[in-house]
């Protein structure tokens, strides 16, 4: 089945696991601390919300020049958001098809082994892969660095703390699951009940 | 912008003092921080079970796929039910369709939560990491098996 362990943790379920970065500090900063802060950070850091907000004007989104400051962008930028995240749902669920399609080279060995009664058996293995230097293992390897992007990139847009672009991002991510997945759910193979 | 923090240090800390999340989560003293590192332990277990259930919620919708060959492997050659095999089309149609929503909905609660807790993680305090670490592992350990038991 499609939804094996690889998949929950590597594609199927959430990017969550690629992340181990973050950018803020902790709100309240104690002034023992090094005397270094005493200015505050003014200098040529931003000021990062830590709760969620709803706002529109000077949201600073991912790029130095993208930065909203009237409904209407916040409306485009909504749009744009919710549209990732889609393309992302969409991403997960097009590498996934593309794996199992592209596993066709199956070799199979057999080998006599001695049974119990003094009969002889025939084991078979089945061995399922792609080679290295394949077009489709490539164009995995091209697709998942795109994921990988576009993972960090929704990761980035969450971390602004916007509710409106929060709520594109989880929008967006339910649309996309409920639009391509539902390919998944309907096909799927007859073949891979016995897993 | 409201709560705006200076960006330049970035490393983890103990403290009893963080906000998280929203506006009126703040904590101050060391119980109120042990009940927002329950919490957060609470919600990691909580993201880790969830990823197990939408596979659960997967297998059911597969039971209930529209006249396909699984359908027709069940009902084998009984001829009897034709006549009703129309309207038991139907509503095993709006059962899937409804089986199918359930698991888009599953999808969004599991994204939200997934990034809550990155960003209670974000906050850089060292109790609440640790809160998350320890749900995750405590999730992981209780929800995983119960993928293996179809």
């Amino acid at each position: 089945m499609g939804m094996n362990h690889m998949g929950m943790n590597h594609m199927g379920m959430n990017h969550m696991d690629h992340m181990d970065n973050n950018s803020t500090m902790p709100p309240h900063h104690h002034p023992t601390t090094t005397a270094s802060h005493s200015h505050g950070g003014g200098d040529s850091m931003m000021m990062m919300p830590m709760t969620f907000y709803f706002g529109f004007k000077n949201v600073e989104l991912l790029f130095s020049g993208l930065v909203i400051n009237t409904p209407g962008e916040m409306a485009g930028a909504f749009v744009a958001v919710f549209l990732l995240a889609m393309f992302y749902e969409g991403l997960k669920i097009a590498r996934e098809g593309l794996l199992r399609k592209s596993q066709v080279s199956i070799r199979y060995n057999s080998m006599p082994v001695p049974g119990p009664n003094g009969t002889i058996l025939m084991e078979t293995h089945k061995t399922v892969g792609q080679q290295m230097l394949s077009f489709p293992h490539l164009l995995q390897t091209v697709l998942h660095i795109i994921q990988v992007v576009i993972s960090y990139f929704l990761m980035l847009i969450f971390m602004t703390y916007n509710g409106y672009l929060c709520i594109a991002v989880a929008a967006g991510a339910g649309t996309g699951y409920f639009l391509f997945s539902w390919k998944k759910a309907v096909v799927v193979d007859i073949t891979e009940h016995c897993h | 912008m409201p709560n705006g923090i200076a960006a330049d240090e970035m490393h983890f800390i103990f403290s009893d003092k963080a906000v998280l999340l929203f506006d009126f989560w703040r904590v101050h003293s060391p119980t109120g921080m042990a009940l927002s590192v329950l919490v957060v332990l609470l919600l990691a277990i909580l993201y880790e079970g969830i990823k197990v259930g939408k596979v659960k919620l997967f297998h059911k919708t597969l039971e209930n796929l529209p006249n396909t060959s699984s359908q027709q492997l069940i009902l084998g050659s009984d001829q009897d039910s034709t006549g009703s095999g129309s309207t038991s089309a139907n509503g095993t149609r709006l059962r899937w369709f409804l089986w199918y929503l359930g698991q888009s909905l599953v999808h969004v609660i599991q994204v939200v939560i997934g990034y809550f807790v990155m960003l209670a993680v974000m906050s850089y305090n060292t109790w609440i990491f640790l809160g998350v670490v320890l749900g995750s592992a405590v999730g992981y350990y209780l929800a995983y098996p119960l993928l293996n038991m179809t």
